[in-house]
């Protein structure tokens, strides 16, 4: 026990000395600092930081402890005071990332494991049945029939592309399911890009259009600190992601298969629709059923497949005539109304 | 026999590890402390994890007598604190910052209010006020004589010092304090404890302060670390010398009973009423906690 | 009584307990301890007087048990109970 052991929280973009020696405490375990990251929970003994924690909202994130004052059960009381502390400022429901050796420790701290790459990452959650609770609400969606659909978008905004996309996939399925993505990330708000797809397939009788869950996790937040390489960024990124969906969305729904456009246009895009071929159709990587993978040529306009990037870039350089062409009627609407 | 109480043994009340561990140090008393210990955000907790914890039946049965610090009354904390534990049966409440005879009065009110409330015979819950300014060691006789209820009074240094502009030192600065309050004591008959001696790694400047204590006459001290009580029940051991010229009183005194002698010697010396009454308390003392052993 | 919103006490210390409330349709409750096989029905039980005790309806009871006795499993669980229900006038006869 040390008699001076103490914890408080900081803000480092005020403290350019606590900022120093956080950073160096991350050196020693390995970690870079993450960008997104101002709060920090500190443990303090003698006057000096020997444990931290930072807190991105509801993600606990670069957590380290000095090597020299391991073993002394620190980590757990800066664990303790970090889950209140984000208690206190609203945050119940928290996650953090972590390499797999250390799911022990945070699992002695209320923290359960939800999805893992092996040797990369895995995800945790401070509740053993949060996802299982997501689930038995999802399944209230529930539909019949021997082959369901899905589809995964951002719809930043809504193109005849994702039009064509829900089209071909609801004529190929007894019934469709659209997630949307979730998070104000994007230049169209969640809430406008949601409104925007639903118009955009109520003609489509067997489909229903889902808020993608905090369980569809934000490219934004996923911490890579502790990763540093690109590839291995990106291969955890998507593997956590599609894993979620192959353990635990799909079942609820009874997904048999999963829809995808091609990606002509954007190396990222095509990596991402590889990587879900792998994780979605590898026997290995999940006891779960195969979901397999439908992907779909995208359409064209004038020799152009039609992408909600471009339709932004349009928009960015005033070209409202050619939108037109690349958007349904109901989104047309809608920028005509906010933009022009 | 009274009780002993040599060591009152200071728990924080929000550490629910040392509350279910600390009875087997086997200190006299165990003070569950909800005021300075506590942070204000987890008083709730720390009440109902103290209420709990009296209900364990291992204090009743290692004799152990159960002490609660409650918050001042004039906080948001102290009355809810003061209807948990005499609720929860706790032997004795004590009061921090304790000023004059009053605030021992108005204590006093309220716990008879809650005695009667839940059934607990009046009278049952025992109090004990600690002394912590300048203003409480001044009135310290008055305080001292307030109730029937109260079983002893507390020096705690830490407040005291600052109202007094000076700080811990040699002992100097207690002197009076020590005294005063001891003396209200005895006037009062009731017992006397002194400070917490906070360096906990410095076993010889805390027997230094014991043996001060002792010889003072205080009856006990307020300790803060387990590893203490250990220290301080041998300090308050009577030697083996001491043991042996007791017994060899005590059958001195029963023989010269017997003859019916008026009085009563000793090798030569003549041994009084006080002398055979402090005879009998070292060997039940002895009884208790051995011979002082050599360190 | 209901749980309103969701609530935390206890902590994450040896021989404590870390209890989490938060509203629910029914009562639920998860225990999960170090000690579970030898001591997790005996964890529920305690759990379960202690709600009947304050007439809980409604809520979600999640424990991570780190060895604690059944008095602080008794006061963690009331605790959370307290504040997530934002109880602030406490009825001892139901309490000990």
């Amino acid at each position: 026990m040390y008699s001076s052991l103490e914890y408080s929280v900081v803000d480092i973009s005020k403290q350019q000395s606590v900022l120093e020696s956080i950073e160096r405490l991350l050196h020693l375990a390995g970690l870079e600092l993450d960008p997104r990251l101002s709060v920090f929970v500190i443990a303090i003994v003698d006057s000096k930081i020997v444990a931290c924690a930072g807190i991105d909202r509801d993600i606990i994130k670069c957590v380290a402890i000095d090597p020299d004052y391991r073993g002394n059960n620190i980590n757990l009381g800066l664990l303790e005071y970090t889950i209140k502390y984000a208690n206190e400022h609203g945050q119940f429901h928290l996650f953090l990332y972590t390499k797999p050796e250390n799911k022990i420790f945070f699992r002695s701290c209320g923290f359960y494991p939800i999805v893992e790459v092996p040797d990369l990452v895995v995800l945790m959650e401070n509740t053993p049945i949060g996802i299982k609770r997501y689930c038995q609400q999802l399944s209230l969606e529930k539909k019949p029939g021997n082959k369901i659909g899905s589809i995964v978008m951002n719809a930043n905004p809504f193109t005849k592309g994702h039009q064509y996309l829900a089209e071909t996939a609801a004529a190929e399925c007894d019934w469709l399911h659209i997630f949307v993505v979730n998070e104000d990330a994007s230049m169209f708000s969640f809430a406008d890009r949601f409104e925007l797809v639903k118009a955009g397939v109520s003609h489509l009788k067997n489909v229903s259009v889902h808020a993608s869950s905090s369980y569809i996790i934000s490219k934004a937040t996923f911490p890579s600190y502790f990763l540093k390489e690109q590839a291995k960024i990106d291969k955890a990124y998507m593997g956590i992601d599609l894993l979620i969906f192959r353990n635990y969305i799909a079942p609820a729904l009874n997904i048999t298969c999963r829809f995808v456009g091609t990606e002509p246009t954007s190396e990222v895009t095509n990596a991402y629709n590889e990587a879900m071929a792998y994780w979605l159709q590898d026997s290995q990587v999940s006891s779960m059923p195969v979901i397999p993978l439908i992907v779909l040529e995208r359409i064209k306009e004038n020799n152009f497949a039609i992408s909600a990037s471009r339709v932004r870039a349009l928009l960015e350089n005033q070209c409202y005539d050619e939108i037109k062409a690349l958007v349904p009627p109901t989104t047309w609407t809608y920028l005509q109304n906010k933009y022009m | 026999m009274k009780k002993l109480r040599r060591s009152m043994l200071f728990l924080p009340a929000a550490n629910a590890a040392m509350l279910s561990t600390s009875f087997v140090y086997k200190p006299d008393s165990i003070m569950f402390d909800l005021e300075d210990a506590v942070s204000i955000k987890e008083k709730d907790a720390a009440r109902l994890l103290v209420a709990q914890t009296l209900q364990l039946p291992i204090y009743k049965e290692s004799g152990i007598e159960t002490v609660v610090r409650i918050n001042a009354l004039n906080t948001p904390f102290g009355l809810k604190d003061l209807e948990a534990v005499v609720r929860a049966g706790v032997d004795v409440v004590r009061l921090p910052m304790t000023n004059s005879a009053e605030d021992i009065h108005e204590l006093e009110q309220h716990v008879e209010r809650i005695e009667k409330e839940c059934g607990r015979p009046v009278g049952s819950t025992k109090l004990m006020a600690a002394i912590e300014s300048a203003l409480g060691v001044v009135n310290a006789v008055s305080i001292a004589k307030s109730s029937p209820r109260l079983i002893g009074i507390a020096l705690a240094a830490f407040d005291y010092l600052v109202d007094m502009q000076t700080e811990r030192g040699d002992g100097t600065e207690l002197f009076y304090a020590r005294c005063a309050v001891l003396h209200a004591a005895r006037v009062a008959k009731i017992d006397a404890f002194d400070v917490v001696y906070s360096n906990v790694n410095d076993d010889a400047g805390f027997l230094n302060e014991v043996n001060l204590a002792k010889k003072l006459g205080f009856n006990g001290k307020s300790l803060i670390n387990p590893r203490q009580i250990e220290l301080l029940h041998n300090a308050y051991a009577p030697t083996a010398e001491e043991v042996e010229y007791s017994k060899k009183v005590v059958e001195a005194a029963e023989e010269g009973e017997k003859a019916g002698l008026g009085v009563i010697s000793l090798n030569g010396k003549m041994i009084d009423a006080p002398i055979i009454a402090r005879a009998r308390t070292i060997i039940e003392l002895a009884a208790v906690s051995g011979v002082r052993k050599a360190i | 009584m209901k749980i309103q919103k969701e609530a935390l006490a206890g902590t994450l210390e040896s021989s404590d307990l870390m209890v989490k409330v938060s509203p629910n349709s029914g009562i639920e409750i998860i225990v999960n301890s170090e000690v579970n096989k030898q001591f997790g029905a005996q964890i529920r039980s305690v759990v379960e007087s202690t709600l009947a005790q304050l007439n809980v309806t409604d809520g979600l009871i999640v424990i991570d048990d780190k060895g604690a006795l059944d008095c602080a499993i008794k006061a963690r669980v009331q605790c959370a109970v307290l504040r997530g229900a934002e109880v602030e006038e406490l009825d001892w006869s139901k309490l000990l």
